[in-house]
């Protein structure tokens, strides 16, 4: 801010347009911060695991350290567009000023930038860290998807198959996702996972349910003619509903 | 109003018109545009109580010429396809019986997923008269697989394979004397839009055979719609 | 010797160069086509009947595509020249002469012209009709999707649409800037008689449209089905129409490669004398960034699709997993490309606004130096981000941290660039006028852009938000709200140095305020669909999106209303507009310092710098 320092007034921060920029600042700051978060976290769809609370909150907290940034830009043009405007065909008159560079608010805004950045990095990874480890999980149960121009289907390890997903609550899940023709993209919307199935690939990913319901499943890279409707459901259920379920399907799969 | 303001309005309608144009006529560039219902046909007993019964009939044919392509095919008269037509519509919370008549041989499916019936009544089909629950995985010719938007309507899923023809049944001209006759029955729930598609690989020559008669509209795929 | 051959190759009449233009490079074009197309289904042999892959359509198809592009570019001209230079002469003086268009009127702007404003103004046309056919197809889109069940466009049609909107728009996006004002103003900017390489320049353009034509013909056979990123293998497997879109990229990516050339060497050897580093306009920058940026993206992006080519028409397995290659071969070859691109389309409209800022708030430019590192820190960052779009593709998972790193780095000159902006506008007095406003609805729109944009980056939160309606609508905020933004604000701005005279001030005002208005519109809508798990380049969606989806296709009707409005004041102010003064914005950069018209060569005399371009404002006594 040293561009603000003319010899007239020695103390920048006095200056009108400065103190009303401060003012501004903290009001945009506050309302892009609560808009920005209440726009994410209303519309997005109502979390049904610990990955997808985490990805919540992640918006959460990004949208508030960047709002001090839009808050300035915005308080600034705001500033800027309410102190006389010059309307017509002829240039106003020369600014009072001629003032070309101010290392020293360059250096804030760089440092204040970096910083901002390293700080969403490492929230970022942290999170990263911990869906990787999950992948890991040998106890949990292990899915194999199937993707498959423009249906899903799912193998269990004792044998049922279904073309709609059922999971017991609260038990780590790796899914182990293929395709059998073009890449398709396995979303579990509700629990915040995506893996892309390619032919010829199998790649995992993990998650654990953490709320009984019906949630979706959609394909998420398009994958062809019928790419809209790649479309199924995921029923969460109880311990035992889901050991009933399984041990049917198994049955049904198994006979002639 | 300044006279250049009036001037754009027309420049506005000029070039909504020229959408407007352009997108009525790819809109009407179909060659599917007809429907099939299904044949009111009483009422049937069923685990959920006496239904509404309705009657499809409908074929594959492994080219264009006896579908709603006409007599020369259309556009590709060598790709498989399903007729007479392909979008059907059935009545909602009522039993369907569907009869799907294959003239067509086959290979190996390339998910045995879909070489068993799955959806129907009782998780069967008559094929050719015989009850069965499943065919070879390597004799399918086609399937017939409804599915769908997974949001706000019930989720219906059926899937049921046709024997493919035998090799040595499969004529030089025309088409077999021996088709693989398949009937089926399921249940609707309440009224939606779905989607059905053939599930065996038979666009050839393109990759995972699903390009050609499988990515176009009006041959082995389209829409089945429950009506409420 | 040398007087004898400059007497054959001008002596008889008309030379040949007099006699190309359009209608014969259209009629060579398809002659061409129809020839080799005869001649490859005559000799080209029948697929086996069990054949993996049936291609012979795809190579009569490409062939005969190869067979226009061969015909046009012959029947332009593009040949005479390096022929002429392959048997020993060059063009004579008054050929070059005729080339640049000279006393020929209206009928230079309908052939190989070499006039870099002349080709300024060519590239300006065709910018402006790819948008307005990509936007028509956007307009479709827009339509499909305002009932949930889908279905007024048959899904291929739809899935085509989706794909060539895309493609074209990113076409149109890429040249905005560097084309026609890149061509009609930077090199009088610079202070320059022409390009230094003017035939080059009169080839980038002639390829732009040589390239059109298998676009276009590929929607009539089947489509461009895969959306505009036509990953492997779903590009083989799509219809014929996915030739089209090959041939497209070639030819396209050939004229981005020779017009990057052209447009970095006039920069840094034609100078005028005392324009050095730090005398030289923002703009200049912005533009050298760009194409530099693509002379690496564009040849990666050839030859993604020459291999798709090869597993389409000669059975190759580059890209098919079950043969030994790879889809993520193509997603990698593809975003190698992909992401420079998006800089490739943003920095110049940033600069070009840069350029702007000064002017109309009657102060210097704040931060030139800021400005340049901004520039080159995304020009650097950019080649390194790549594998952001395949976080999930499941590719390399470990690689997926060090690419958020190098992704959330580019915030850093982004910001810088921010602070250019925002340290111009301060203090300064605003003159208000549409190019102006614009700098402000950038801001808006890119920070918006920018903050999307970390969300996306974090490896965690695109687990849910990649492939959704939500990125749909962020690089939508950074290449349309940030990059059209600045490319019309542009257009406005050098319209009076282009025309003669100035844009229509009323109708700039509601084309900027519909399109502005319409855009948040539309693309909030879309974030709210996105965030509720809409995917992209679906044709149907599930009825609880339908609101939203409404919302969003209101706000593109009002978009497309303000573009035809601008679309009115482009073609009305260039026939009866206000004559322009010399110096309409009172602006110090050397392009207002010439009368219109401009004469051929620009300058009579080259002028000399003394000064940057940014001497606005008084010192306070």
């Amino acid at each position: 801010m040293t561009e603000l320092m003319t010899p007239k007034s020695p103390q920048w921060w006095k200056k009108d347009d400065v103190k009303k920029t401060f003012i501004l600042w903290i009001i945009c700051t506050a309302v892009i911060g609560f808009i920005g978060v209440e726009f994410h976290v209303r519309n997005i769809v109502a979390p049904a695991s610990e990955n997808m609370s985490s990805i919540i909150s992640l918006i959460r907290i990004f949208t508030w350290a960047a709002s001090p940034v839009a808050g300035l830009v915005a308080a600034m043009c705001i500033t800027v567009l309410t102190s006389g405007r010059h309307y017509g065909d002829n240039p106003p008159e020369e600014a009072d000023h001629e003032i070309r560079n101010s290392p020293r608010t360059a250096a804030v805004w760089i440092v204040v930038s970096g910083a901002l950045t390293l700080f969403a990095l490492i929230g970022g990874l942290i999170v990263l860290q911990h869906d990787n480890e999950a992948i890991l999980d040998t106890q949990a149960i292990q899915v194999k998807v199937t993707g498959q121009q423009w249906v899903w289907n799912f193998d269990y390890s004792n044998g049922a198959r279904s073309e709609d997903l059922y999971l017991p609550v609260n038990k780590p899940v790796v899914f182990h996702i293929t395709s059998v023709d073009v890449k398709h993209s396995f979303w579990v919307v509700q629990m915040g996972i995506k893996m892309d199935a390619n032919p010829g690939y199998t790649t995992e990913t993990a998650v654990t349910p953490d709320k009984i319901g019906v949630f979706d499943v959609r394909c998420a890279e398009l994958c062809g003619l019928l790419h809209a409707y790649m479309q199924t459901k995921v029923h969460v259920v109880s311990q035992a509903d889901y050991d009933a379920w399984l041990s049917a399907h198994a049955a049904t799969e198994a006979g002639a | 109003m300044n006279k250049r303001v009036l001037a754009a309005l027309g420049t506005v309608i000029l070039g909504v018109a020229v959408i407007a144009g352009v997108g009525s006529y790819v809109a009407n560039a179909k060659n599917d545009s007809r429907v099939l219902a299904a044949t009111p046909a009483g009422t049937m007993d069923t685990p959920q109580g006496m239904l509404p019964h309705a009657t499809l009939d409908i074929s594959v044919y492994p080219d264009s010429m006896a579908g709603m392509h006409g007599k020369d095919g259309g556009a590709h008269p060598g790709y498989v396809s399903y007729g007479p037509v392909t979008n059907f519509e059935v009545p909602a919370h009522s039993v369907i019986t569907m009869t799907v008549t294959n003239y067509d041989g086959g290979e190996s499916l390339n998910n045995d997923y879909f070489a068993r019936v799955r959806g129907t009544l009782d998780g069967s089909a008559l094929l050719n008269g015989e009850r069965m629950t499943h065919i070879s995985p390597d004799a399918v010719g086609h399937t017939f697989t409804i599915h769908g938007l997974a949001v706000e309507q019930d989720e219906f899923f059926v899937s049921v394979p046709m024997k493919a023809v035998a090799e040595e049944d499969m004529p030089e001209e025309g088409y077999t004397s021996k088709p693989n006759v398949t009937v089926f029955t399921f249940v609707t729930g309440g009224p939606g839009e779905y989607i059905w598609n053939c599930e065996y690989p038979c666009g050839d020559g393109t990759i995972a055979k699903f390009g050609a008669a499988m990515s176009t509209m009006g041959y082995m795929s389209g829409h089945f719609t429950v009506k409420g | 010797m040398t007087t004898l051959t400059q007497n054959t190759a001008t002596a008889p009449g008309k030379s040949i160069i007099e006699k190309l233009n359009v209608i014969t490079a259209l009629a060579l074009g398809v002659i061409s086509a129809v020839v080799v197309w005869r001649l490859s289904l005559a000799f080209l042999p029948e697929d086996a009947e069990g054949a993996r892959l049936f291609s012979r359509e795809d190579k009569i198809t490409l062939l005969s595509m190869c067979g226009w592009f061969v015909g046009f570019m012959t029947g332009i001209g593009a040949l005479v020249g390096p022929f002429r230079w392959l048997m020993g002469k060059d063009l004579a003086h008054d050929e070059n002469m005729f080339l640049a268009g000279e006393n020929m009127g209206p009928k230079r702007y309908f052939r190989y012209t070499t006039d870099h404003k002349v080709v300024g103004i060519q590239y300006l046309f065709i910018t402006i009709l790819i948008f307005f056919l990509g936007g028509g197809l956007a307009m479709l889109i827009r339509t499909n999707l305002g009932t949930p069940e889908g279905g007024w466009l048959h899904a291929q049609a739809y899935n085509s649409i989706v794909g060539t909107h895309g493609i074209l728009m990113i076409v149109g996006t890429i040249i905005m800037v560097t084309g026609p004002f890149g061509n009609f103003i930077m090199p009088i900017m610079i202070g320059a008689r022409d390009m230094a390489f003017p035939r080059l320049n009169a080839l980038s353009f002639w390829l732009i449209v040589a390239a059109a034509i298998p676009l276009l013909w590929g929607q009539f056979i089947g489509g461009i089905t895969t959306g505009w990123s036509a990953y492997n293998p779903l590009a083989s497997q799509a219809p014929l129409g996915m030739d089209g879109y090959i041939m497209y990229i070639c030819i396209f990516a050939i004229s981005t490669m020779v017009a990057g050339a052209n447009i970095t060497t006039t920069v840094v050897k034609m100078r005028a004398k005392g324009m050095t580093w730090n005398r030289t306009p923002i703009f200049i920058y912005g533009t050298v960034a760009s194409v530099a940026l693509a002379l690496p993206a564009f040849p990666v992006f050839f030859l993604s699709q020459v291999l798709s080519a090869f597993d389409r028409a000669l059975d190759t397995s580059f890209y098919n997993t079950a043969g030994g290659g790879s889809g993520w071969l193509y997603e990698n070859l593809f975003w190698l490309m992909g992401h420079p691109e998006v800089y490739v389309i943003l920095i110049p409209s940033l600069a070009a606004l840069m350029e702007m800022a000064p002017v109309f708030t009657r102060r210097p430019l704040f931060s030139f130096n800021v400005a340049i590192m901004g520039i080159a820190g995304i020009s650097g960052l950019s080649v390194l981000v790549w594998a952001h779009h395949m976080y999930i593709s499941g590719w390399a998972p470990l690689l997926n941290a060090p690419f958020m790193l190098t992704t959330e780095l580019i915030s850093i000159p982004t910001g810088m660039l921010f602070l250019v902006l925002v340290g111009t506008l301060w203090r300064g007095r605003l003159w208000m006028t549409m190019p102006l406003m614009s700098i402000f609805a950038l801001l808006w729109n890119f920070m918006i852009g920018g903050i999307t944009g970390i969300y996306l980056s974090d490896v965690p939160a695109d687990a849910f938000l990649h492939g959704s309606m939500y990125v749909t609508a962020h690089f939508h905020y950074t290449l349309m709200g940030a990059g059209l933004t600045g490319a019309v604000a542009a257009l406005v701005y050098w319209f009076p140095k282009m025309t003669g005279r100035m844009f229509d001030k009323t109708l700039s005002w509601i084309a900027f305020w519909m399109i502005q208005i319409g855009f948040n519109v539309a693309f909030v809508g879309m974030f709210m669909v996105g965030l509720a798990g809409q995917p992209r380049r679906v044709e149907s969606y599930a009825p609880t999106f339908n609101t939203a989806n409404m919302v969003t296709t209101i706000g593109a009707y009002t978009i497309m209303i303000g573009f035809l409005v601008l679309l009115h004041g482009v073609i009305s102010s260039a026939r009866s507009g206000v004559k322009a003064p010399k110096n309409p914005w009172q602006a110090k950069t050397l392009e207002w310092s010439v009368d219109y018209p401009i004469p051929l060569e620009n300058f009579d005399v080259l002028p000399t710098v003394t000064s940057d371009a940014y001497g606005y404002g008084k010192a306070k006594s």
